[in-house]
């Protein structure tokens, strides 16, 4: 029997993969919902069969272009990878490099370096937030959070002199001291924003129509978080009590950190754990503020080269680097950094021939682990919770493409 | 003095004539849509604002608080190509869209704007209007089919369920707030209202609330715009529309919204009630609609996008049985309403 093939039919046929006769739709890479990324959903009807993402879009070869730069030079390039989380996502870098050059950084910077990572994963969660609601075509939880993750952002750049790329952690300490004003200014921002928090809930978290579109959507048990390797708080939705920070890198082991671990493992679970970290490291912030030790920011072996002309910056609490910090040359040898960013934990393998440049950098960023979720969590549901599973496993394409 | 009659007079033609060419061309017809629709877009547009910490448009027209800007988009609009894609069906593809918001704006033959302000009266004008309204769905089809586009195609295929869905919900309303008053013309409904004192939506707030609901989901407002789903499938049936094409696909939606509404201050709020003179009748009619419409659109700050099957079973498994009992009320209420 000839198929009748009417003008204009051939975007309507449907396809057939592994013997189903599916639509293959092709959600991105230009469409309002996909980011820098492409997702083709296999159709059975209304019913998602498969979720290919397909990365890569805004890869940037970050790992080879590490190869090519001083260590210093490096930090700037690898918080381009997620400048709305910089802090986090240097600092495993910088401490792998310390751990070779075996510097280890002053308790205050270690502090201060917390101070920031925690202020970044504000932010970062309230873009995760914003995000997610504008994919459930929410735009004032979209709105609100982005409006007020400015606050966030101002906090950053009191601290460190800018809004997104810090690069505030350094081989050593960091290149700023705490501001005076910084302390006033997180308490009017801690009380804002825990006021926000409420009324997210309120708007957003408790609102029926997205706990009808959040609830029992895209659900992740607990073993099956563990074998696709899930991280960060997707992991901890699913009631896996894990987070990088326990470990007890920068300052997290003084501060006595305690991970917020969610149940269920759904999307509203996700987006639960995400409100609560809100609250954790404004908590966090507010006890490293209070905890923070005196001394130096910077370790002096660096301080003793800056040339007298500039010192007085030094006294100001400004870093002006010496010269030499370029050619920092480490001894031969690996270093493993890992750390938690807003998305999940980051890990950094560095190998040094001794020279000034890596000999090999790997980056393995939270992002790029959790791509296998698309597929995962979205089977079984139909279209229209493909961004609903999107927006609450909050993935960011920059980051997993490096 | 009366325009319509002064224009009968000058011109030579019957009465009934003019007014049958004025109501659906000036009010509350398509000049008065324009008004509306450029209204409700900007209002849409700076409630939002406020709700989320924005200021919204502003700077076409800086001293109207960016009134003007939904003219300059239209503006614009209007001198953008028309891109037809290789793969449409042509003549489908330009002409339903025409079509479709040619056959919204018939409705407003039947739809009072005023005491004695419409095209036509007949006994069967609510139900006509109606009709109307709900044949928009069968062209916004044509167009997904007619794009050749796979969202578009998924937008068609939600535009169907989603009119199935929604029209009778809303047919049921409106034939419970009939038999209430007994009687299918406006102008009889109002009067009935207005000589009872009562307003339907207080006589029977279930068929008010039902009307409401439902005529949000036949016109693609939020918490229900399945049908444009911009997150899932860009922008519907009407992805592969730019230009003038675009323009009147996304009029349709707000042209359906004016005449629902303005058949829900007929039916529920007593229409030109409490005036009985044309010009302060249609004012009170023009303020009521308005006041609808804010309503509808400012639900956009609030909810997010409901799910396809809870719309659908929330329609059929809630709101529908609902409606029964707005047939109930309507039966032991309708005595108030007895001439």
């Amino acid at each position: 029997m000839t198929r009748l093939l009417l003008p204009g039919m051939e975007g309507r046929v449907l396809g057939e993969r592994g013997g189903l006769r599916v639509v293959e739709l092709y959600i991105g890479a230009q469409h309002p919902a996909s980011g820098h990324m492409r997702l083709i959903v296999y159709l059975d009807g209304d019913m998602i069969v498969r979720v290919d993402p397909d990365i890569g879009y805004v890869h940037r070869t970050v790992e080879k272009l590490a190869e090519t730069r001083e260590y210093v030079r490096v930090i700037s390039l690898v918080e381009r990878m997620t400048i709305i989380d910089a802090c986090n996502v240097t600092l495993p870098y910088v401490e792998a490099v310390e751990r070779l050059l075996g510097v280890e950084a002053p308790p205050r910077a270690r502090y201060l370096r917390t101070i920031l990572c925690e202020i970044n994963r504000v932010s970062s969660h309230l873009y995760g937030l914003g995000l997610g609601g504008i994919f459930l075509n929410h735009s004032t939880m979209y709105m609100w959070a982005f409006g007020d993750r400015e606050v966030f952002v101002h906090l950053a750049s009191l601290l460190t002199g800018s809004r997104l790329t810090h690069t505030y952690p350094v081989f050593g300490g960091v290149r700023r001291d705490l501001p005076q004003s910084f302390r006033d200014e997180f308490e009017k921002a801690k009380r804002y924003m825990l006021r926000r928090l409420r009324e997210y809930d309120k708007v957003f978290f408790n609102n029926p129509v997205i706990r009808g579109r959040l609830e029992g959507v895209g659900v992740l048990p607990r073993e099956k978080a563990v074998a696709l390797g899930a991280t960060g708080p997707n992991l901890r939705a699913s009631g896996v009590r894990y987070d990088a920070r326990m470990t007890g890198y920068a300052a997290y082991r003084d501060l006595g950190f305690e991970p917020v671990v969610g149940r269920e493992g759904d999307a509203l679970e996700r987006v639960w754990v995400r409100l609560r970290e809100i609250e954790a490291s404004l908590e966090l912030v507010e006890r490293a503020l209070r905890e923070l030790p005196d001394g130096p920011f910077i370790d002096e072996r660096y301080t003793r080269a800056v040339p007298p002309a500039v010192r007085h910056w030094l006294e100001k609490g400004r870093l002006k680097l010496p010269g030499g910090y370029v050619r920092l040359k480490t001894r031969p040898g690996e270093a493993l950094g890992r750390g938690e960013m807003g998305r999940g934990e980051i890990t950094y393998y560095l190998v040094s021939d001794g020279g000034m440049k890596p000999y090999r950098l790997r980056v393995v960023t939270p992002s790029a682990r959790n791509v296998v979720l698309f597929d995962a969590l979205a089977r079984g549901h139909t279209l229209m919770d493909l961004p609903a599973v999107y927006g609450s496993i909050d993935y960011f394409p920059p980051e997993a493409d490096r | 003095m009366d325009p319509i009659a002064w224009l009968s007079g000058s011109l030579g033609v019957p009465y009934w004539a003019v007014r049958a060419v004025a109501a659906p061309l000036v009010y509350p017809g398509l000049a008065a849509f324009m008004v509306v629709a450029l209204f409700i877009i900007w209002a849409e547009r700076k409630i939002a604002a406020r709700v989320q910490m924005r200021v919204g448009p502003l700077y076409v027209s800086r001293r109207l608080g960016g009134a003007l800007q939904v003219l300059a988009d239209g503006v614009r609009i209007a001198f953008q190509e028309i891109i037809i894609p290789v793969g449409v069906e042509k003549w489908s593809f330009v002409l339903s869209p025409i079509l479709a918001f040619t056959v919204v704006s018939l409705a407003f033959t039947m739809v009072p704007g005023g005491p004695g302000i419409y095209g036509f009266r007949s006994s069967l004008s609510l139900l006509a209007t109606y009709a109307i309204v709900t044949l928009t769905p069968i062209l916004v089809i044509v167009m997904g089919w007619a794009s050749n586009n796979k969202f578009s195609y998924i937008g068609a295929g939600r535009e169907a369920l989603v009119s199935i869905t929604g029209e009778a919900t809303l047919l049921a309303s409106l034939l419970a707030a009939a038999m209430m008053y007994g009687s299918m013309d406006f102008v009889e409904i109002v009067e009935a209202q207005m000589r009872s004192h009562v307003p339907g939506l207080v006589a029977n707030p279930v068929a008010a609330l039902l009307f409401f609901i439902a005529a949000l989901l036949v016109t693609d407002r939020l918490p229900f715009d399945l049908v444009l789903g911009e997150q899932e499938i860009v922008q519907g049936p009407y992805t592969e529309y730019t230009g003038l094409l675009f323009a009147l696909s996304m009029a349709l939606g707000y042209a359906k919204l004016y005449v629902l509404m303005l058949v829900f201050t007929h039916v529920f709020l007593a229409g030109w009630a409490p005036f009985t003179s044309p010009l302060l009748g249609s004012i009170a009619v023009f303020a009521k609609t308005l006041l609808l419409m804010l309503v509808a659109v400012f639900l956009r700050s609030v909810y997010g996008r409901m799910r396809l099957d809870q719309v659908a079973s929330m329609f059929w498994s809630k709101l529908f049985p609902l409606a029964l009992v707005a047939f109930v009320v309507s039966a032991l209420i309708h005595p108030i309403y007895a001439p």
